[in-house]
């Protein structure tokens, strides 16, 4: 580095870089001091501000075999390594899933989603990430394969606390699989940022179908985004946006964000509904 | 082009003054043939990465310096600089006192804010360099800290004028009115950060500094104030410059650094920071606060201002740290014909990165604490507050304030009477959502002291200009070879501009306190004018039909030079806001922005413009989500993007933007500033149309979503 003209730009502390060319190679690699490069749109910023110093960072930007967009009965799977405007492009996303396009189109700036991934964005688990509270309002689950094999997990149980996720150290976020949605399911989406493209402050994901089918969840409301049960009992009984989104919004602590999320729950339940 | 250079064009003939012309640096600046100070790569640079204080305030009990390192070239402490570098000088203001707290270059015994240098490594990459500066062990003892102006026991700053019967006023008054207003700190983000090279070269004792800066002149000579060197044994070159909003005028204590490295070690060196330091370490805009009283007869008539003034100044006293607060008290008549003011402003000083100059410079902070508070006259006495502006305006000018600057010109009524009709005021609120405009006007002080140019005929005929004044996107380029083609008689393609080498351009002061058009523009007129007349001459001995060619080639190498100088001119204006805020979450719309400027002489209506649009989004970025606040150890929360946000192109309004031309007496241009006036206008008008939203709840910027909500939920309750 110290004979790049300039000087060098490598801003982080140093760490040791490999790109593994599949991912049974990442999968040997992974382990307690190593971290996995993806998008690196939420990662370089952390490196580049030494606030994260791995010993090892394992870049899997070379693994088209986790690129992939695809219909599989009706199934929705994402390659982990799906960037998000790949996904914010997909017609078949638009058509069936599009509270995906929905929630995408809010991640950053459109420089950011061409970057960023799919599977970054859940396991870097900000809990004011979109694409989460978008995929837990799916039923998602998200496959976890280590060198011993695949677990699934579903989306609602994957977040434990900010940036803190069920992913153990030698796993790797490999896939995205989202259940086809009933029948004559509508979906919102709505979110408030200081500023077009800023991190959300607060945000609700909505998909309310037919026969009491309800799905609530909130980003920016808690440590982690999550799932609003006392507000989709509520949508399921047939209360109205206003009940419902008062219902969904009890747990959240501190009166001013509770109110930011109810008025968001409710948009979106509106935008589901009509 | 040459065949265009006809003697008989004529000085008027260009007609360009008062054209929208498109800025011409622009497609160099878009096809990225910029060259900024990141792109300068001396061979053999060392490369800086400064050790800063974690702590706001702490003493320094030692300093481990790690030895032998892989690519590290040296390490240097105050320690190293003892007897060799001095302090960064203080510049002082008239009437006021200014204590000698000049910011060092490195920390020695004590860090008085979390960002300080504290030491400097050289490697031979940056990233070395970052590596190498993690190594350096500090051995800091906390000491207690101040983090607030009002609290602080140390006045670094101060200045009080009492002038007029201000007792005998506010004794007869029918009405006295209070306020109390605070602006945050803010930091400038210019979109390029800070930086400095510097080359020494032993042979002639010449030290060649390129900085990215306002000007070369005042680095120039804070290089000579602190290394004790003869300024013509100093060049300083400004590159490129990707904005600064003040922030690149007074010089860096890095600049210095990099300067006494390069002496030290014999070889270039090379500072370019990156963001992080940029928010921590440059210096900061406003963080002021003030107590206000009017008093009024039963006419509402303002019979007298008392203010006082807290400045929020940091933990030392950058060059120019304490100019914004003389600004500010002196501007705490407004646009009002008041007689009597008694203005106190203390700079105190706190753990905290210094204060300084930031585009208004003071003027935003007069022009909130006057406008807030006459809007709190017309609520308490139920006037409307147009009227009540009306009732007090300046309306014959020169004027001399009660505290003692003289307004050159304007027309106060008619900005207002503009404003008015352009903001399509409107009040009202239902369930989701309320409604309410404000007004604040401003007087900005602009130009001064003095600029150069120099004006040469160049052997094909063309004109080359030098210039004192420096651009760092403010289009000098476009309006400054308008001035000059139009003065000369020939195209804007025959003239060529040169800026910010302190070897070629006249000594002149630099581009701050939207001076350039009014100060470098007279100057390039009154220098171009110059050489026009010696051209004539020669052209006259020649005989008729001659061109600029023939004149050059006559006589080769014809100059003429200019060093303008004037007394102050004094920019104003009305903005008119209408706000939205939403019931249920706080959330706060500008939904129409009205800017009417008075800044004389327009050269170029298109750029004077864009400057508008330009500070009006600073202005509004500073009402929706500026603030650069610490915790309550004195911990920067906005060291990053993540937490100090800019505003963006969505979250712009629609400006309506006018001007009003009352030319200035003071130059040949008749032109004002016109850098600075969104950035003035648009809290104060904004921060009364919120208040006006709020049924009268008046509260400070940023006006956050919670802010707001919170404020809705008490008016409810």
């Amino acid at each position: 580095m110290a004979d790049a003209p300039g000087g060098g730009v490598v801003k982080p502390a140093p760490f040791d870089y490999l790109a593994p060319a599949s991912v049974d190679e990442a999968l040997g690699l992974l382990g307690l001091d190593s971290t996995v490069l993806a998008g690196g749109q939420s990662l370089l910023p952390l490196l580049n501000l030494r606030l994260a110093r791995p010993e090892l960072v394992l870049d899997i930007n070379g693994l088209a075999e986790l690129d992939y967009i695809r219909d599989e009965d009706g199934r929705l799977r994402l390659g982990a390594m799906t960037r998000q405007v790949a996904l914010e492009r997909s017609e078949l996303v638009g058509q069936r899933w599009p509270l995906l396009h929905k929630a995408v189109r809010l991640v950053g700036h459109t420089q950011i989603r061409s970057r960023g991934t799919v599977g970054g964005s859940i396991s870097h688990a900000d809990p004011a990430a979109e694409l989460p509270a978008a995929l837990i309002a799916l039923d998602a689950r998200f496959e976890l394969r280590s060198a011993g094999g695949s677990r699934f997990v579903a989306a609602s149980d994957f977040f434990l606390g900010p940036l803190y996720t069920v992913r153990e150290p030698d796993e790797l976020l490999v896939e995205i699989e989202v259940p086809a949605q009933p029948d004559g399911a509508g979906t919102g989406f709505a979110e408030h940022a200081r500023t077009h493209g800023d991190f959300a402050t607060a945000g609700a994901a909505v998909v309310v179908a037919p026969g009491g089918h309800a799905r609530v969840a909130l980003l920016g409301a808690g440590p982690v985004p999550a799932r609003a049960e006392e507000g989709e009992r509520a949508l399921a009984e047939g209360a109205d946006a206003r009940e419902a989104a008062a219902a969904a919004t009890v747990d959240v602590e501190d009166d001013h964000r509770r109110a930011l999320c109810a008025e968001l729950v409710r948009r979106a339940i509106r935008e589901a509904t009509a | 082009m040459a065949h265009d250079l006809r003697m008989d064009a004529g000085p008027q003939a260009g007609g360009l003054v008062g054209r929208p012309l498109g800025r011409r640096e622009d497609d160099r600046i878009l096809r990225g043939a910029t060259r900024y100070l990141d792109d300068i790569n001396p061979p053999g640079a060392a490369h800086v990465a400064f050790v800063r204080s974690p702590f706001a305030h702490a003493r320094i009990a030692g300093i481990d310096v790690p030895e032998e390192l892989d690519g590290v070239v040296a390490v240097i402490t105050a320690a190293d600089l003892e007897g060799r570098v001095g302090d960064l000088p203080v510049q002082g203001f008239e009437g006021g006192r200014v204590s000698a707290e000049g910011h060092p270059v490195l920390a020695g015994g004590e860090v008085r804010y979390a960002g300080q240098p504290v030491a400097a490594v050289l490697a031979e990459s940056r990233a070395l360099a970052e590596d190498a500066a993690e190594l350096v062990e500090v051995d800091y003892e906390p000491l207690d800290l101040v983090l607030d102006a009002r609290s602080s026991d140390v006045t670094m700053s101060d200045w009080h004028k009492v002038t007029g019967d201000v007792e005998g006023a506010f004794a007869s008054a029918a009405h006295v009115v209070r306020a109390s207003h605070s602006l945050p700190r803010l930091a400038p983000v210019p979109m390029e950060p800070r930086g400095a090279i510097a080359s020494y070269d032993e042979g002639d004792d010449m030290l060649t500094v390129w900085v990215s800066a306002q000007d070369s002149h005042r680095q120039l000579a804070g290089l000579a104030a602190v290394l004790d060197r003869p300024e013509d044994s100093i060049r300083v070159i400004v590159p490129d410059v990707g904005g600064a909003f003040g922030s690149k005028g007074a010089p860096a204590p890095e600049t210095m650094l990099v300067a006494v490295a390069s002496m030290t070690t014999g070889r270039p060196v090379k500072w370019a920071e990156d963001r992080e330091e940029n928010f921590v370490a440059s210096y900061q805009g406003r963080g002021m606060e003030a107590d206000v009283e009017l008093a009024l007869d039963e006419d509402a008539t303002i019979l007298a201002v008392r203010a006082r003034i807290w400045a929020d100044l940091g933990g030392y006293l950058m060059p120019t740290t304490a100019i914004p607060t003389h600004t500010t008290a002196m501007l705490m008549c407004g646009v009002y014909d008041i007689q009597a003011a008694d203005v106190e402003v203390l700079g105190k000083r706190t753990n905290k990165v210094p204060t300084g100059p930031y585009r208004g410079a003071g003027r935003p902070e007069a022009a909130y604490f006057v406008e807030c508070t006459v809007d709190v006259v017309a609520r308490e006495l139920g006037l409307d507050p147009l009227e009540l502006r009306r009732r007090n305006l300046i309306r014959e000018l020169p004027y001399e304030t009660a505290l003692g600057w003289t307004y050159d010109s304007g027309d106060y009524e008619r900005c207002l009477a503009l404003a008015e009709e352009l903001a399509r005021p409107e009040h009202h609120s239902d369930d989701a959502r309320v409604i309410g405009t404000g007004f604040g006007m401003y007087v900005e002080r602009a130009g001064g002291l003095y600029e150069t140019a120099d004006a040469e005929l160049l052997p094909d005929g063309r004109l080359l200009v030098r210039s004192g004044s420096s651009p760092h996107g403010q289009g000098h380029d476009t309006t400054f070879a308008q001035l000059a083609a139009d003065r000369f008689g020939v195209d804007l393609d025959d003239v060529e501009f040169r800026f910010g080498d302190s070897a070629e351009v006249p000594r002149g002061v630099g581009t701050f306190a939207s001076r350039s058009v009014a100060m470098g523009g007279s100057a390039v007129v009154q220098a171009v004018g110059a050489l026009r007349e010696k051209c004539d001459a020669v052209a006259a001995r020649l005989g008729g039909g001659t061109t600029l060619r023939e004149v050059a080639e006559a006589e080769p190498g014809i100059r003429a030079s200019a060093r303008f100088e004037s007394d102050l001119v004094f920019s104003s204006g009305a903005y008119g806001a209408v706000v939205e805020i939403e019931r249920a979450t706080g959330r706060l719309r500008v939904l129409r922005l009205t800017a009417v400027d008075d800044a004389g002489t327009i050269i170029n209506p298109l750029l004077a413009e864009g400057q508008v649009i330009g500070g009006v989004a600073q202005g509004l970025g500073q009402c929706l989500v500026e603030e650069a606040a610490y915790d309550e150890v004195g911990n920067p929360t906005f060291a990053s993007f993540v937490g100090y946000s800019l505003i963006t192109a969505a979250e712009m309004p629609s400006v309506i933007a006018a001007f009003v031309e009352t030319p200035s007496p003071l130059n040949p241009l008749g032109a004002k500033g016109i850098g600075e006036g969104g950035a003035i206008g648009t809290p104060a008008a904004v921060a009364n149309a919120v208040a006006d939203a709020l049924g009268g709840v008046r509260i400070d910027p940023p006006f956050t979503e919670e802010k707001l909500w919170r404020t809705l939920q008490g008016a409810v309750s």
